[in-house]
């Protein structure tokens, strides 16, 4: 079973292995069940992954999505469930549909969708991580792909405009919030003394809605009342990742975000140059064209 | 806008009792109506038996075009017309009938979520058959076989998903209503499994993924006995009576 697997997916930040709450998912199920996971962060040099991020690659097998990836590891007998009865299994299921159906909207909309959310840090982020020119494309395609999704499973009748739509997804986001934070209740994990998948998938969605600074924060703030869901959080954090809970920052966080602030203004000097050659290559241009205009009555 | 609309119509519904000649409306039985739409009404259907609110079933060609939403079912009670099971449980729950009070937070939750379960692998699955049919159909199978896997032992041996006891019998329809009570769940996963399992499709794979589970059948049987044999009150053809041609119980 020592076949060497690889995990490729997006980095960390704000305290966090990753900011993207699938490949934290899988990365928080990788140290609950023992799995040894080489994890590659995605950064700014020409190797693309190959699909959707996150990616295991063990010898010649690529599998991509959670679920799978998961299911992946229990067959190399890597299993964080082998306590769970099969009540609690079926709960896991039920309760991860849960997650994909009413908090997942939300929190595509707080990353992807919320203008100024999505231009002072989710753009400025992910575009420092992708190789030029790709980081100039790919960040806008990640977010309309996520307002698809949204308006797709969310935006039917009667809610025919964007803001009723995002109204309601939030309402559902702040009620799933509650009804995970009943379900928790006192214990450490959601099914007893052991995390489980269930706990890799919650981790995964919550953590980044709670750690990353957005400007806007409506979901954050929710969460944030709900003290269970950070201690749980926390917990997590600090056992099975050894990183610094929010409160100490250390000091390699200042110097990651000094290095993100640096990177977002050579992004954003970068796309500014780009736009005044292109300003200019089009003056110059119609200019040509313009003068052409003229000067034809003349010689005839 | 939305949310300021529910809050008034919730103070209207609240106001007024049950009448008597509440309808559901849905789309004509043999020649037009589609099996994911046949499974919501079914479930709506069960839902209100569970009640004990009387209502006719109506089948119009332009039920989905009357709707509020453009979805199907929706009922007509008093003056106020409500779409889809999730508004009509919270319409229903403002006139005062509730089947999940007696649930504790933490059974809440587990129930939102096992809707959920249903709404996103059986429903998904029953469009997917409906509109697509290629290669893909294994990985949907898939997914209704783990869904009805969690469902059947998360059911066990018991009756009803969640079996929170109520005090006192009354008569209804001269029967005795259950001391044990089925809640919205209940209906859901009936109206979808009842419908995969009496209707008949191209291929009978869906069906045979639902009839692995033995408590899964007897699930749907119980429900079809208590809740559906035996009432005439609507004046077209009963919500089973589709279905009588090709029984459960064979």
């Amino acid at each position: 079973m020592a076949a060497p697997m690889e995990l490729s997916c997006w980095g960390g930040g704000w305290g966090l292995p990753s900011v993207h709450p699938e490949s934290l998912t899988v990365m928080a199920y990788a140290k609950f069940s023992g799995a040894p996971l080489t994890v590659n962060a995605i950064n700014n040099c020409w190797r693309a992954p190959k699909g959707e991020v996150p990616i295991l690659i063990s010898e010649d097998t690529v599998i991509s999505q959670p679920a799978k990836i998961l299911n992946f590891l229990r067959k190399q007998k890597y299993n964080a469930d082998y306590e769970l009865s099969a009540k609690q299994g079926a709960d896991t299921l039920a309760y991860i549909a849960l997650l994909e159906e009413k908090l997942l909207p939300a929190l595509l909309h707080t990353f992807w969708v919320e203008a100024e959310n999505y231009c002072s840090v989710t753009k400025p982020w992910f575009a420092s991580r992708i190789p030029f020119p790709l980081s100039l494309y790919l960040p806008g395609k990640m977010s309309r792909e996520a307002l698809n999704r949204i308006l797709l499973t969310r935006g039917g009748p009667p809610l025919y405009s964007l803001t009723e739509v995002e109204a309601q997804i939030y309402r559902d986001a702040k009620e799933c919030l509650n009804l995970l934070s009943k379900r928790l209740g006192t214990s450490q994990f959601f099914f007893g003394n052991r995390p489980s998948t269930l706990d890799a998938f919650v981790f995964g969605f919550l953590a980044p809605l709670y750690k990353v600074c957005f400007p806007r924060v409506q979901l954050q703030e929710h969460l944030k009342q709900l003290p269970n869901l950070c201690r749980f959080c926390d917990d997590i954090l600090s056992c099975y990742f050894r990183l610094a809970v929010s409160g100490h920052s250390p000091a390699g966080q200042d110097t990651v975000d000094a290095n993100l602030q640096k990177l977002t203004q050579l992004v954003n000097k970068e796309s500014n140059l780009i736009e005044k050659i292109r300003l200019s290559l089009f003056l110059c241009r119609w200019t040509t064209t313009f003068v052409r205009v003229l000067s034809i009555p003349l010689e005839s | 806008m939305a949310l300021a609309a529910e809050a008034f119509m919730t103070q209207l519904a609240a106001a007024e009792p049950w009448p008597e000649n509440a309808a559901l409306y849905q789309q004509l039985k043999d020649e037009q109506i589609l099996l994911s739409d046949n499974a919501s009404s079914l479930a709506v259907q069960a839902f209100l038996q569970m009640c004990n609110l009387p209502v006719r079933v109506v089948c119009r060609a332009n039920a989905e075009y009357m709707s509020p939403s453009g979805k199907v079912p929706f009922i007509h009670v008093g003056n106020q017309v409500v779409s889809e099971l999730g508004p009509i449980v919270q319409f229903v729950k403002a006139k005062g009938h509730s089947l999940s009070d007696g649930l504790d937070e933490v059974q809440k939750a587990e129930m939102k979520a096992y809707m959920e379960l249903v709404n996103n692998m059986l429903l998904t699955a029953e469009l997917y058959l409906q509109w697509c049919d290629d290669v893909t159909v294994e990985e949907v199978l898939e997914d209704v076989d783990q869904c009805c896997q969690a469902l059947s032992q998360r059911l066990g041996t018991q009756p009803y998903f969640f079996n929170k006891q109520c005090k006192g019998l009354t008569f209804q329809y001269r029967r005795l209503v259950p001391k044990i009570r089925p809640t919205e769940l209940d209906a859901l996963v009936f109206g979808h499994l009842f419908t995969i399992l009496t209707t008949q499709l191209t291929s009978d794979e869906l069906s045979e993924k639902v009839k692995n589970y033995s408590n899964l059948i007897a699930f749907c049987r119980r429900i079809e006995q208590q809740y559906f044999e035996g009432h005439d009150k609507d004046s077209s053809s009963s919500a089973t009576s589709r279905s009588a041609k090709r029984s459960l119980l064979r």
